[in-house]
């Protein structure tokens, strides 16, 4: 095992889990006790058509779907701001309009699109150098977002009329908010891709709630719950070479079952 | 400036989609009065409250509150949400809830506390009654504290206006009582606006009553008249006496709900 430490892909993964999981730890507490994850799902799902277009114009299709990823989220939380649509309904139509983008650029994009797969279930042990580059500077600037609004973010997903009534700025920090999950969102794609990205956004949170009774308590214990999961998935499959996304995910979601079952069994509170 | 009403709601009217919620509304409250909207359950009681904390855009009619628009001086009121559409199950003390009610007093970036604001809290909280649960979730919390937790954030900015909406709704009626004494000694020092189904809150503490189902009905006392209430229940009800106990419309409640 120490001297798969050595080889620099399997470094790398490790990184890139532990980077994954403090993003997705802090905004994933959001997504929770805001109770965007099914908006948060239409947000990744619509990161794919950001993709494909990246593919069809020739860039990085992980910068064209964070700009891509980016607008969307605004575009969705100006829509549910000015015009009380049934957000639901919306969030199901940008969902699959995402995906439908993504694989109609993919085929017109002429050749084969090689990680193609590797972004629909993530691959993060293939992420390369430059890639944990970018993955520090988004992870920085979630953590200084959030550090200097985080009275802000409070008032906001707590109760939002009354941050209204206070005259605290609500549409720019709903919007702020909406965008950090985007980027978390981008951030996650190469770990579990665009499918699972939901599960690791919510499920680190949602164990971290049942024992925190603060908000940056449940952060806290959500980026090190997340931690756990990314690093021993990637470990599992890497044993077992088995999909590590599909592992991560799988890891999460049976301690969760475990916490829910024991919760349901001794209700402690 | 100090002449000016605390609030003065004229003509206002809202309509969602089709179905009109308010038409043509007055209501006139002066500083210092301790007053109760009351009326049936969608009756737009609600909605009232919204408009003038400015958080619905009347289609017609204007509102001012202390003199300015609701945007200008709605910091300088203190709302509390009507219970059941509140979320007990976020992740924050009862100490750090009531100390965001002081968020709307604080510029600068980043927001910070300041002392100032934390001795604000404290007394919120010892008026309510819960100092001593400062530290517990609020979930935690049984609904009477919570109610009164509501009311200690909206108390914690020190606002010139008070406005309820069903401030008893989950309050049993020996804490309610206390409750409307708790509400009657901090009107020695803010305005009081409350709205509710519930006719048996009202007492002689009450300085005057409107009725709304749709559209208002004012009296310029305390005194609920007949005609008040045969307007906003659309039923013949039982002239109540000022001070008497006020059962009656417990039982017409029932049936007025849509």
């Amino acid at each position: 095992m120490i001297s798969v430490l050595a080889l620099e892909f399997f470094r790398n993964a490790i990184i890139a889990g532990l980077l994954a999981s403090v993003a997705c730890g802090v905004i994933g507490t959001y997504v929770v006790v805001r109770r965007m994850v099914s908006l948060s799902g239409g947000i990744s799902h619509a990161a794919f058509g950001g993709i494909g277009i990246g593919y069809y114009l020739g860039l990085d299709p992980l910068l064209s779907a964070t700009v891509f990823t980016v607008a969307v989220a605004l575009g969705m939380g100006e829509l549910s701001l000015r015009r009380k649509q049934n957000l639901e309904t919306v969030i199901g139509a940008v969902w699959a309009t995402g995906m439908a983008l993504g694989i109609l650029f993919v085929y017109l994009t002429p050749g084969f699109a090689p990680d193609l797969f590797g972004y629909l279930f993530g691959n993060i042990l293939l992420v390369p150098r430059e890639d944990l580059v970018l993955m520090v500077a988004l992870v920085a600037v979630i953590l200084v977002v959030v550090a200097l609004f985080f009275r802000d973010l409070f008032a906001v997903t707590f109760d939002e009329e009354y941050a209204q009534v206070m005259n605290l700025p609500v549409e720019r920090i709903s919007l702020l908010l909406l965008a950090l999950v985007a980027l978390t969102v981008v951030m996650l794609i190469q770990v579990v891709g665009i499918i699972l990205v939901i599960a690791l956004l919510t499920i680190p949170a949602a164990i971290a709630r049942e024992f925190a009774s603060r908000l940056w308590r449940m952060m806290a214990l959500a980026v090190a719950l997340g931690a756990i999961f990314t690093v021993s998935g990637i470990v599992l499959s890497y044993i077992l070479n088995v999909p590590s996304g599909a592992t991560i995910i799988l890891v999460s979601a049976a301690v969760y079952g475990v916490v829910m079952g024991f919760r349901t069994l001794a209700p402690g509170r | 400036m100090s002449g000016d009403p605390a609030i003065d709601v004229r003509g206002v009217s809202v309509t969602f989609g089709r179905r009109p919620a308010l038409e043509s509304v007055d209501l006139r409250v002066e500083k210092g009065d301790f007053y109760a909207v009351i009326g049936p359950n969608g009756g737009g009681k609600s909605t009232l409250l919204k408009v003038i904390l400015g958080l619905i855009r009347p289609s017609e009619g204007t509102v001012m509150v202390l003199g300015g628009t609701p945007f200008e001086r709605r910091h300088l009121l203190g709302y509390v949400p009507q219970y059941r559409t509140f979320d007990f199950s976020y992740p924050v003390t009862v100490g750090e809830m009531v100390l965001s009610g002081r968020l709307g007093h604080i510029g600068g970036f980043p927001r910070r506390y300041r002392q100032g604001d934390r001795v604000a809290a404290e007394r919120a909280m010892e008026t309510m009654g819960i100092h001593d649960l400062a530290g517990l979730e609020i979930c935690a919390l049984s609904g009477g504290q919570q109610q009164r937790a509501i009311i200690a954030r909206a108390l914690v900015g020190d606002p010139e206006v008070l406005i309820l909406d069903e401030p008893t709704v989950y309050v049993d009626t020996p804490t309610g009582e206390h409750f409307l004494d708790l509400l009657t000694g901090l009107r020695r020092q803010m305005t009081v606006l409350l709205v509710t189904h519930d006719i048996g809150v009202l007492s002689s503490r009450v300085t005057k009553v409107a009725c709304l189902n749709r559209c208002i009905f004012t009296h310029e006392t305390a005194e609920i008249t007949g005609d008040m209430l045969e307007g906003a229940y659309h039923c013949p009800v039982d002239l109540i006496a000022h001070g008497l106990p006020h059962r009656v419309l417990g039982e017409h409640e029932q049936e007025e709900r849509p």
